[in-house]
Formats: structure tokens, C-alpha cells, sequence
């Protein structure tokens, strides 16, 4: 059959490709979805651990649009939509290449961006949102510290958010 | 190369011919390795299911937990827990119970009684996966099989929108690719694997035919696949980026096999057509039927989520989103679901029971949880503990408890228990009716207040 060829996965992320023109800004369209790592991840319940952030804290991209933006594989970028921006590691993609496409594993941190339009059809738009990715020194937050600092639930000074002390990998409860 | 851990030797007891308590596959040829009242080790299941049955002890829910004034979680005993819960719900007034697709039929039954009585919402995570497809279902008809026949029958499978080697990664092992059926005893040579994904996904890698078409250019695709079997000729060079002679070559192939099963994941449901991709594929399949057979199938995600949507149709009528609020159950698009209802601000109290909206909601559904208070029933600490204001630990259907769950081709499975669950945590069958007995008691109450 005469189906588009299959294609050659590059090992490495060519920074010295001829083509490609560094920016500090890339528009790109974002899809969302499970993926092994952080499905396993998240059924064995290990949200609070480093290892989710790994999983799913992660934007895969194409190496080509990783070199238009001088980033290398656990660089952290900041991914902006008109929903919301969340800083998560950028990832060299093994699906691909799917140039102007990156793909965030479902979890907190791709909720962040997501639209949670529904078209009057129950289920929110999940993928094929538009955003920018850029380059940051901010760190990837953990679980537990993403939720408080998105969300707010429980935090009396909004402002001082960012000067609290991390809620760590491990559940924190008052026991009797 | 990774390095390989040796098998698991160190063990008590073998409890075998378990149901793993994953996806929607429910593999029910599990080998549990126990050791001290735990499972350490899993034979038969895929990565995910292992990892689910193999749990993560640091982060089990053992205690109910109460939120304090301070914004922290404090342990307390059950009955101050289910006392709070049930004052939270017997004074809600547009409550949401949503949830359900990780737990057994027999706790959805408890809680249905529930949530007619406190004129609840009752959704599940179809909710957010795969209900365009039910409305589709309800649209356009519903070509299925069991997966039985697709094993034993099925020369041509076809994944679309699912990455099946990711999420469901028995799927093709065990149902549809590669073990040998009655009429396919080859197996894997015998069948022909079709992959439609914008991603050159897990699944499209190992695929013999992989048909990259592009972003939301599914419902033109399988209308162009449409027309071909009607005998139109195409006008356009190219459809959805694939080129018109390959779209006539995929359709003639799809004529030509003895039994093809269509298996169809998020990638439709979550693209901009929503549940119109899944009425053009039902029909794509209906157009099939004139030629071969041909069947579909959704890929559902948590191991009772099927289960949840053909109880709640056969008790009430509707499969998802059924809305108790007026005393009768109604079912509205756009209007009972969860996440309309979360980003309109309407819901005042929400339960959570066996599911994880702080990590598979948008962020503005979440935003509204963040508002009202939450009652969770769960086995992990997780992203909706963080926003959650009572923590009821339930335990772990498959593996602690038994119960009833639904295959995604609607096979009923008993789903056996293999071990005991900890001391400190309730089964979730016995919550749910511990509430409904506790807020039955709250009613009262004010029934007899109001009529004095």
C-alpha cells in the first residue's frame, strides 16, 4: 500500500539544523491523552512522588521545534493558552515528528490549559488547543504544590504563595 | 537496554484467575503473588494493570480525614466523618455524585438510592471520555460484539483515535490482534492491523497500515471513506491529508475482509466534532455492513465505566448525567453534566467516589471546586485529596473486595477478592449506605420539625 511512509525516528536533538532559526516563542497546537509512564504512574498512586512530574509534567515535542527553541531534553518551558500557563520539563517526542504539535500526558498539570468548553456535548476539548511554548528558569511544581498554587483552595495570603514551603512528596495530615 | 528485574520468588500464596482492576479490558487470567496480606507480585498483566494491583502504600487513604479551619487534614474517627458527609449532602441543594467507574455495581446501587433521595446528579467519567459516544450511540445505532467473536473471527482491525499499546495494552494481545482464533489460527498473520491517528502513536508503530490524517479531519475522512463505498468518486486531490487514491484503496480493503472490528478511543471524542466523528464511524460501519461484517467497539477506560453507564440506563432510563434535582430522573446535554454544571457554578456540594477529578478535570471545572466543599471516597492520596474536605478510605474492588463489573463489549464479570483490606478502611458499598442511612435520618428529622 502506498500510505505515508512511515518515518525514521531521530535519536538525538540536532541543534545545528540548517533550517531551523532559534525563537524564543513557538505557536504551537497542544493535544492531550494517557500515555504508559504516567498512566502506571497514576494507578499506583504515586501522585505526590517526583516520579508523576516525570510522567506527566512533561510536554513531548518534535526535536525540530526543540531546536527552534534551543531546548534540550528536562529543560523546563512554559506552555501558555488562553485558559491558563503551567511550566512543565520539555520532552523529545518518540512519536516523532509531528512538527507544530506537542503532546502533555492528561494530569493536573495539562488540566491547567486545557479548554473546559464542552459545546453543549458533556465532554471539555482536551485537544487541538492553541498555545505558546517558551523557554523558562521556573521550575516544574510538584503535584501537591501545582494544586495549591493554581488553585487556591486553602491559602489565606494568594500573594505569598510562591514563598511557602513545598507540601513535599509524601501525604501531609495532622494524625490523632 | 533497561535492566530486567528478576522474577518475584519470595512469596506466601498464589490467588489465581483474578480480574485486574484496570481498563476496560478486565483481564480475568491474573495471578496475584502474595506475601503478608500483600500483593507483590502480578503475573499475566500488562504494565498498568500490575501497577495498579501493586499499589503504592504511601499514599493509600487509611483514615477518614477531616478538613480543619486551618486548611489541613486532620484523621478523626468514622462516625464524625459520615456524620460530616451526610450533613453536607442532606443540606445540598444541587449536589453532584460523580465517580463510580472504579468501584462495583453494587455500591452504584446504594448510591443511585442516594442520590434520588437528596435529588443528586449522578454522572460518571463518561462524562468526560467516551460520552459523545454514547450519544452517538443513541444516534446513529450500535454495531457491537462481544470481543470473543473479534478473537475468534476478525481478520482486519482497525484502531482509531486510540493508542491502544498505551492505554489498553492487553487489548491487542489478548481480544483482537494476536492470539489465535477458532477461524484465525495464526493469529497475528492472519489479521491485518489499521491505525487512523494524526500521532504516529505506540499502536500505529506496530500497525500494518498507518493513516496519519490530520488534526480534527476525522469526520471528513470517514465521510470520504463513506462516499468511496457508496460508489462516488472523489473530488478533492486529497482528504484530510491523505491522498484520494489512498482513500480508495483503504475503503476497497475494508470491503474485502471476512469480519472487521472498527475499535475507536478519545481521539474522537475529544476532537472538535465530539460525538459526530462517532455518528459518521457508526454509519461508516452500518455502509460496511452491506458489503462484510463489520462491528465497533469503544475503547472504555476504567474497568467498570461501561458498568456504570448499563446500570444507570437500566435503572433509569439514561446512561450518564441523570439529574435527580426535580424528584424524577432527567438527562439533558450540555445542561446534567458534571462539567457544564462545575464551569455554570451550579454544583454547592460535590462527591467523589472512586475517581480523580483534581487530575482529569480542566482546570475550569476545577476552578469551581475549589469553592465548594468535597467529599471524597478513594483508595489514593491524589491530586482531588488536595481540594477534597472530607476523606472517606475505601478499598480496592478486584483486589480487597468482590463486586460486579462490565466489560467494554458489556460483558458482566465477577471480579473476586484476593486479600483483606486494611484494618482502618470501610468497603465503598458499605460507605455509600452508611450515608444513606445517615442522611434517611437528617430527613427525618426536618421532616418532623417542619411538620410540627
Amino acid at each position: 500500500m502506498t500510505y505515508v511512509d512511515k518515518p525514521a525516528i531521530p535519536k538525538v536533538v540536532k541543534f545545528d539544523e540548517p533550517n531551523a532559526k532559534l525563537r524564543n516563542k513557538l505557536d504551537v497546537m497542544l493535544n492531550t491523552g494517557s500515555d504508559i509512564y504516567q498512566g502506571a504512574c497514576k494507578k499506583r498512586g504515586s501522585t505526590l512522588k517526583d516520579e508523576y512530574r516525570k510522567v506527566a509534567g512533561v510536554a513531548y515535542m518534535d526535536p525540530k521545534d526543540m531546536a527552534k527553541l534551543g531546548v534540550s531534553n528536562w529543560d523546563h518551558v512554559k506552555v501558555i493558552s488562553d485558559w491558563g500557563e503551567v511550566v512543565v520539563n520539555a520532552a523529545h517526542s518518540r512519536d516523532a515528528p509531528h512538527e507544530g504539535t506537542i503532546f502533555i500526558p492528561k494530569g493536573p498539570w495539562a488540566n491547567v490549559v486545557v479548554s473546559p468548553e464542552t459545546y453543549c456535548c458533556c465532554d471539555p476539548t482536551y485537544k487541538g488547543i492553541m498555545c505558546t511554548v517558551e523557554k523558562t528558569d521556573d521550575d516544574v511544581l510538584l503535584m501537591a504544590d501545582l494544586m495549591r498554587a493554581v488553585y487556591k483552595k486553602y491559602v489565606k495570603d494568594e500573594e505569598g504563595i510562591k514563598d511557602l514551603a513545598t507540601l513535599g512528596e509524601m501525604p501531609v495530615y495532622k494524625k490523632l | 537496554m533497561a535492566n530486567y528485574e528478576p522474577p518475584v520468588t519470595d512469596y506466601d500464596s498464589i490467588v489465581e484467575n483474578c480480574t485486574c482492576a484496570f481498563c476496560g479490558c478486565n483481564c480475568d487470567d491474573l495471578d496475584y503473588l502474595i506475601k503478608d496480606g500483600h500483593v507483590v507480585g502480578v503475573r499475566h498483566a500488562c504494565r498498568l494493570g500490575a501497577s495498579k494491583i501493586m499499589e503504592d502504600m504511601d499514599q493509600r487513604l487509611m483514615v477518614p480525614m477531616i478538613r480543619g479551619e486551618d486548611g489541613e487534614l486532620a484523621e478523626t474517627d468514622w462516625d464524625t466523618a459520615l456524620d460530616k458527609a451526610a450533613e453536607l449532602i442532606a443540606g445540598a441543594i444541587r449536589p453532584i455524585f460523580y465517580g463510580w467507574s472504579e468501584t462495583s455495581i453494587e455500591t452504584m446501587h446504594h448510591g443511585l438510592e442516594l442520590g434520588e433521595l437528596v435529588g443528586a446528579v449522578l454522572d460518571n467519567q463518561a462524562t468526560i471520555c467516551h460520552g459523545p459516544s454514547l450519544q452517538a450511540v443513541q444516534n446513529a445505532g450500535y454495531p457491537i460484539s462481544t470481543l470473543g467473536e473479534v478473537k475468534n473471527r476478525a481478520d482486519m482491525c482497525l484502531y482509531t483515535g486510540s493508542n491502544a499499546m498505551n492505554s489498553h495494552p492487553r487489548h491487542m494481545a489478548r481480544y483482537s490482534t494476536f492470539p489465535r482464533g477458532y477461524f484465525r489460527p495464526r493469529g497475528r498473520f492472519d489479521r491485518t492491523v489499521v491505525t487512523l491517528d494524526p500521532k504516529y502513536s505506540d499502536t500505529a508503530k506496530m500497525s500494518d497500515i498507518w493513516v496519519g490524517f490530520e488534526q480534527n479531519g476525522d469526520y471528513e475522512f470517514y465521510n470520504a471513506i463513506r462516499a468511496v463505498l457508496k460508489g462516488k468518486k472523489l473530488q478533492k486531490e486529497f482528504i484530510s491529508g491523505i491522498p484520494k487514491e489512498d482513500v480508495e484503496e483503504l475503503a476497497e480493503a475494508m470491503k474485502n475482509v471476512q469480519f472487521g472490528a472498527l475499535f475507536f478511543g478519545l481521539g474522537l471524542t475529544h476532537t472538535l466534532s465530539k460525538q459526530r466523528n462517532i455518528d459518521i464511524a457508526i454509519q461508516m460501519v452500518a455502509d460496511l455492513n452491506s458489503y462484510t461484517k463489520w462491528i465497533l467497539m469503544p475503547m472504555r477506560g476504567h474497568f467498570n465505566v461501561n458498568g456504570f453507564n448499563i446500570f444507570m440506563a437500566f435503572e433509569t432510563g439514561f446512561p450518564y448525567g441523570v439529574d435527580f434535582a426535580r424528584g424524577y430522573q432527567r438527562y439533558m446535554n450540555g445542561e446534567t453534566n458534571t462539567i457544564d454544571l462545575l464551569t455554570r457554578k451550579e454544583c454547592d456540594v460535590f462527591m467523589v467516589i472512586a475517581a480523580d477529578p483534581g487530575a482529569h478535570y480542566p482546570g475550569g471545572a476545577i476552578k469551581h471546586l475549589a469553592e465548594i466543599p468535597v467529599i471524597q471516597v478513594d483508595i489514593h492520596w491524589g491530586p482531588s485529596t488536595e481540594i477534597a474536605d472530607v476523606v472517606l478510605p475505601g478499598s480496592f474492588v478486584g483486589v480487597e473486595v468482590g463486586g460486579t463489573s462490565y466489560r467494554m463489549d458489556g460483558v458482566p464479570i465477577w471480579m473476586k477478592k484476593a486479600i483483606d483490606k486494611p484494618e482502618s478502611c470501610r468497603d465503598d458499598e458499605w460507605i455509600i449506605k452508611e450515608l444513606l442511612e445517615r442522611v434517611k435520618k437528617i430527613k427525618a428529622e426536618q421532616g418532623a420539625l417542619a411538620s410540627k
